[in-house]
């Protein structure tokens, strides 16, 4: 992001001349207060909105040059997993995670294959014909995160993935975000769970009405 | 690209089904429109008919003094032919005019039997192209020499001609505002269909869906209720028709009525084509733009 403003009609500094680089296989926590910008600068990456000023470039393409047609190839590169988890409850769980490979006309062989593997990892191969209103909070949440990675995206982005769990389950969570990011998966995590951003040593950046005021490698939620 | 294809079709069903109550009013409401649409065609087509009919008929009657040399009349055929708007002059004469009645009248040949002459004229049978010159062409052939008189059944023809023509006008009006009527309907469907789907619609545009194939489903939502209306508005149009047809047969025998299958099929076609059309068209408007911002 170079020198990126966005303005909404009742909020004018949503973003405020915001600059940074975030490395591909990177883990990036954004922190700060609601309000502060953060679902915003998230929104930006996946072009769920355009910068007011400045430029957004993801993996080499200028979002602002990306004419629409182009956003949906965008958005194959980069899964989101949302706090509202934004399951389909007429689906079950198999379902809610085809729907994302089916959506982009990915064979039926292949995704049997691949929703499958992904419910094993995130431990819900067993559930797989529920319906998600059955599950725990923790467990649609891990759903979202397997609708989201089982593309096989470059780019994960995650709006306050723990906000409404327990401390215990928001951890298990955490740990399979970290398990994506292994493989590859650059990770991008608004939060502002104090603990869990303490506690994972990864690179912070701190938001403040709409303001970058740090950005710390192996950082904390508070400045240091 | 068949898988595709029948991603589609599920998720069309799917929509359909979960939206029962609203397709299921709107399959009523297309259906009474086309229904209302296949009379209005169905009484323009025979008013056509009748029509064509009646401007087969336009002949006036213009009967000859009985002292004309046949150099008088070869004179007065061409005059009257030479006028705009005749079509046809044909000449009869008196033995002619004698033996057409006598065919006419087979079962009463004791009234021409007490005749001591023949007392027709002979006479010019006028045909004109078009209702509106009946008039003119029978006032010149009036002031020719050795015309008695000029007979047409003309202002009754006109007036039934104007009237046909109104008919046929207010209803095509009537038509193209049901249509109208109906695009919105369909159009208002579909877009309480894509409103209750809004979560999927999200889903999709998220996780990469091109816009194309996330408004398939809901065109082909609209074709299925396009179809399956006019498929029904047709069967009771065409139910309805032959019953009207043995009635009106029993009750006036002689009556040209028609029920060929071309004519029926005509309407049929008419009606899934339109149904079809208001179906896709509707689900087109509301589905313009599928945006890819602010999700």
């Amino acid at each position: 992001m170079f020198h990126v403003f966005k303005a909404f009609p009742n909020k004018i500094n949503a973003l405020w001349d915001v600059s940074i680089h975030i490395k591909k296989g990177e883990f990036v926590f954004l922190v700060g207060p609601t309000g502060a910008g953060k679902t915003t600068f998230l929104k930006l990456i996946y072009r769920g909105i355009l910068p007011s000023k400045g430029q957004v470039i993801v993996d080499g393409v200028n979002l602002s040059r990306l004419k629409p047609s182009y956003v949906p190839f965008l958005r194959r590169e980069i899964g989101v997993v949302f706090q509202d988890f934004k399951l389909l409850y007429n689906r079950s769980v198999f379902e809610n995670v085809a729907f994302s490979l089916r959506v982009i006309g990915v064979k039926n062989a292949i995704i049997k294959k691949e929703v499958n593997e992904i419910l094993n990892i995130i431990g819900l191969s067993h559930k797989k014909k529920t319906n998600p209103h059955l599950l725990s909070g923790g467990e649609q949440q891990k759903l979202c995160i397997a609708r989201a990675v089982v593309s096989r995206p470059l780019i994960l982005l995650t709006d306050e993935p723990t906000g409404n769990l327990d401390p215990e389950t928001s951890w298990e969570i955490m740990k399979l975000l970290f398990k994506i990011n292994i493989w590859g998966t650059t990770v991008i995590m608004a939060s502002h769970d104090k603990l869990i951003v303490d506690k994972s040593q990864k690179r912070v950046i701190r938001l403040e009405q709409g303001k970058l005021v740090s950005d710390t490698m192996k950082g904390i939620y508070y400045k240091q | 690209m068949i898988r595709n294809i029948l991603f589609y079709i599920k998720e069309a069903f799917l929509s359909t089904k979960k939206n029962g109550i609203i397709s299921l009013a709107t399959i009523v409401c297309l259906t009474a429109t086309l229904i209302i649409v296949g009379i209005f065609l169905i009484i323009s087509l025979h008013i056509n008919n009748f029509i064509a009919n009646l401007e087969s008929d336009l002949i006036a009657v213009a009967y000859l003094k009985d002292d004309l040399t046949q150099e008088e009349i070869g004179k007065l055929v061409q005059n009257t032919s030479s006028l705009e708007g005749v079509r046809e002059v044909v000449y009869i004469s008196k033995e002619e005019a004698l033996q057409k009645l006598k065919e006419d009248l087979t079962e009463h040949e004791e009234i021409l039997a007490g005749l001591p002459e023949n007392p027709l004229p002979s006479s010019l049978e006028i045909t004109v192209f078009e209702a509106g010159f009946l008039d003119e062409v029978s006032f010149q052939v009036n002031q020719f020499k050795g015309i008695e008189e000029v007979n047409y059944g003309g202002q009754l023809t006109k007036n039934l001609l104007i009237i046909f023509d109104f008919i046929r006008k207010t209803g095509l009006g009537i038509i193209l505002i049901l249509l109208f009527v109906s695009i919105l309907i369909m159009f208002a469907v579909i877009k309480i269909s894509v409103h209750s789907r809004q979560q999927e619609i999200e889903i999709m545009a998220l996780v990469g869906a091109t816009s194309w194939f996330i408004r398939w489903p809901f065109i082909i939502e609209g074709f299925l209720k396009g179809l399956l209306s006019s498929l029904i508005s047709f069967f009771i149009i065409y139910k309805a028709y032959k019953f009207y047809l043995t009635q009106v047969k029993s009750l006036i025998p002689f009556i040209s009525v028609n029920l060929e299958p071309d004519f029926i099929l005509r309407i049929g076609i008419t009606l899934l084509f339109l149904g079809v059309f208001i179906g896709i068209f509707g689900s087109m408007l509301s589905l313009r733009k599928i945006s890819y911002e602010e999700l």
